[in-house]
């Protein structure tokens, strides 16, 4: 009965004691689960915190990267234009010494043909004299007249003469658009007639719009505009006329060569109109035009649609950046397939200061 | 022939103050065949009678050199893993001189107590004090500045171990024993000298995460400003509006070997001017980062740390060993906890006697043979045997 009784007491102790252990662990369970709750919640903020970050310094990365990109991009152009403006340095030297030693025996036999022109009125006039009181000379004198053919050098000389003289203009001329492109004493923007540009660009390519004997002779229409003279760097601006003139006169080739139905009067039309402080300069072809996936890349240096050694792919890329960059003016391209092709040039009559 | 040393361990889960403490007591009485103890580490949970309990292990061991704090958690080779339980383990042997000192009021002058603390306790070796056990306050001072006391009274040469007495992570109060005085702000240690091997080890688990800021305002273990803005809006951050706590300690950068070391957050802060209390010192200028770990990482550096201690151990095989492992690591386990005492008695055997508890700060050093540091987020081995 005792040890029964003792025995129920014992277990009702350890019944109590397990009793009181599970409401400490109960109690336990609960406070350690909220505080498991809130270190839960302050691991998701920080993980939502870390991923932002990261998202930060990923977008702070490709913002790096296409700054490094736009660098490297800047860096080859700088480059390739120093490659081109090297060349074209040397060219322009070259171009402007060609001119100054043409310049001097042309001017020298420009000047003399005056004289000989002088001459040569003087001695007919004498000749005329002469045969006036020497009707009949004596045989010998006549035989020679005959041989020489006197009747025929009185009218000839002076066509001879006339033609020299126009030689030497053009010679002369020629020189003088070789200076003028060439530009090498002007580092420095000027004021320029733009007109007198266009002219002499159009005048070192006058025997590429000549007819061959592949098309008929491309003409050339001009649309000046009254223009007031524009703050430029000229002998650059002339590059660029020159370089889109040029391209005009190879488009306006190879669609003939392309198409059986030969383009039967290809021409170039240059459109000059001033604009308040702007002017522009148009540069038109009814050639077969540049399809857009050309266009697109046209102004990238190195681009090119020549024949591997025709064409460095600097042109346009060289234009872009006198008209955009040395200029601030715009270079566009308009094309429509089949009807042909159109640059504009705009440009401020008056440079913005360089920074 | 004489025992060396031998370790008996008491363990109990009863929240029944009398009841725990006499389980726990049975369980030595058993354990040491009348052996009588010459020393003893306590682990209480907080919740506990202190008093009530050091008064009945003063009666049955009239002459312990006892020292014990209150806990975040308790370990033992008894139940493993508990919280708000009571562990006892009692030291033995007829060879090895351990005994016990205390310091009050560290927060007003920690030199005096540490001091006061090692005095009484050396008073009883004659030979070299081969390593000290410690577990001070933890929240009312720097613990660095305890650790750095401890470490210029008792030379720098002898290893400090052990952990911050902890309060289930209320951080309001915590308790340190002393034979059967219950006391607060006070640092008790516990000094070994005689023919006595230990070995350590030491590991975190944690990693530095997002992005690195710069202490521009500390003083001591206060952390006013970090990239010259509240230490808070730096923890606000990244844990949103919740308060900076010890399982996400920062990681500092140690500038000399470019190494981290980890400091947690007390849980003391303070709104208005926006600082941190820390477990130890924060130096101004340090590189800091907020770090996070996962329980896979927190369990393998357990195992590891074991796993160091066990290769380092001197002799052929440990007595006994004891655990100290940051609350923290407890805190981010939750019911995975026990995990971590299972690992690192596996490696050890089921028949060594283990003690251990969860504190708010680790003590050790880093080597074997190297200046004691002040750990957080750390679970420490600490391996004992005879010579």
């Amino acid at each position: 009965m005792t040890a029964n009784l003792s025995e129920s007491q014992f277990k009702i102790q350890q019944l109590e004691k397990e009793n009181r252990i599970l409401h400490k662990k109960l109690e336990r369970a609960q406070t350690t689960n909220l505080q498991l709750e809130e270190t839960t919640r302050k691991k998701e903020s920080l993980l939502r915190q870390v991923i932002e970050e990261v998202k930060d310094s990923q977008a702070t990365l490709e913002q790096k990267s296409n700054e490094l990109e736009r660098a490297y991009l800047n860096l080859k152009d700088t480059q390739t234009q120093l490659i081109q403006a090297e060349k074209m340095s040397s060219l322009g030297q070259l171009v402007a010494g060609v001119a100054h030693e043409i310049n001097n025996p042309v001017n020298f036999i420009h000047g003399n043909l005056r004289h000989i022109e002088d001459y040569a009125v003087s001695l007919t006039d004498f000749l005329k004299i002469y045969e006036m009181y020497c009707p009949n000379p004596s045989a010998e004198i006549q035989q020679q007249a005959e041989d020489m053919d006197i009747a025929f050098i009185k009218t000839d000389l002076g066509k001879i003469l006339a033609s020299m003289k126009m030689g030497t203009e053009r010679i002369r001329e020629i020189v003088l658009s070789l200076r003028n492109f060439s530009r090498m004493d002007e580092a420095e923007s000027k004021y320029v007639d733009i007109h007198e540009g266009i002219e002499s660009t159009l005048l070192i390519l006058q025997h590429r719009l000549k007819a061959n004997s592949q098309r008929p002779e491309i003409v050339v229409i001009r649309d000046f505009g009254n223009l007031p003279n524009i703050e430029c760097f000229a002998g650059q601006l002339n590059q660029v006329v020159m370089n889109i003139v040029s391209n005009a006169i190879d488009a306006l080739d190879s669609s003939l060569k392309k198409t059986s139905t030969a383009q039967e009067h290809p021409q170039i039309l240059l459109r000059t109109t001033a604009n308040l402080d702007r002017v522009s300069i148009s540069i038109i072809d009814n050639g077969t035009g540049i399809p857009l996936s050309v266009r697109k890349h046209i102004f990238e240096p190195f681009f090119t649609t020549k024949a591997v050694g025709k064409g460095t792919g600097m042109g346009m890329a060289i234009s872009y950046q006198i008209i955009v960059e040395k200029h601030c003016g715009q270079l566009e391209c308009n094309s429509e397939e089949g009807i042909g092709t159109e640059f504009n040039i705009t440009l401020p009559t008056t440079l913005r200061p360089q920074a | 022939m004489k025992f060396m040393l031998k370790l008996a361990v008491g363990h109990s889960n009863d929240p029944d103050s009398q009841d725990a403490i006499t389980e726990v007591l049975e369980q030595i009485h058993t354990t040491l065949a009348g052996d009588i103890p010459r020393a003893g580490l306590l682990f209480a949970a907080i919740d506990f009678e202190h008093d009530q309990i050091l008064q009945k292990v003063a009666e049955t061991f009239p002459n312990i050199e006892l020292i014990g704090g209150t806990t975040d958690g308790e370990m033992s080779s008894v139940l493993g893993f508990e919280q708000d339980s009571l562990t006892l383990v009692v030291f033995c042997s007829d060879t090895i001189t351990i005994s016990a000192g205390i310091g009050h009021n560290v927060s007003k002058d920690v030199d005096a107590a540490a001091q006061a603390a090692v005095q009484q306790a050396r008073a009883a070796h004659t030979e070299d004090i081969q390593f000290c056990i410690s577990l001070p306050e933890s929240l009312t001072t720097s613990s660095q500045i305890i650790l750095d006391s401890l470490k210029q009274t008792l030379g720098v040469q002898v290893p400090i171990f052990g952990g911050l007495t902890a309060d289930q992570w209320r951080f309001q109060q915590t308790y340190q024993f002393f034979k059967t005085e219950v006391y607060s702000d006070a640092a008790p240690v516990l000094l070994f000298s005689g023919p006595i091997l230990f070995s350590h080890g030491i590991a975190s688990g944690w990693q530095p995460i997002g992005k690195a800021g710069q202490v521009s305002k500390a003083k001591d273990n206060v952390v006013y400003e970090i990239d010259n803005q509240p230490a808070l809006a730096f923890y606000h951050r990244y844990l949103g509006s919740l308060p900076p706590s010890s399982e996400y300690p920062l990681a500092l950068l140690d500038s000399d070997s470019d190494r981290y070391y980890m400091r947690a957050p007390s849980g003391i802060y303070d709104k208005t001017t926006g600082s941190i209390t820390f477990f130890g010192t924060v130096p101004e200028k340090t590189v800091v980062h907020i770090t996070e770990t996962t329980h896979d990482d927190i369990l393998s550096a357990s195992q590891q740390s074991t796993q160091q201690a066990l290769a380092s151990y001197p002799g052929k095989s440990p007595a006994a060993a004891l655990f100290f492992s940051c609350a923290s690591r407890r805190q981010i386990l939750g019911s995975r906890t026990q995990e971590e005492y299972k690992q690192a008695q596996h490696l050890l055997g089921p028949m060594l006697p283990i003690c251990g508890f969860y504190t708010n700060g680790e003590i050790s050093p880093l080597q074997k043979q190297g200046d004691t540091y002040m750990h957080n987020e750390t679970f420490i081995t600490l391996l004992l045997g005879d010579a």
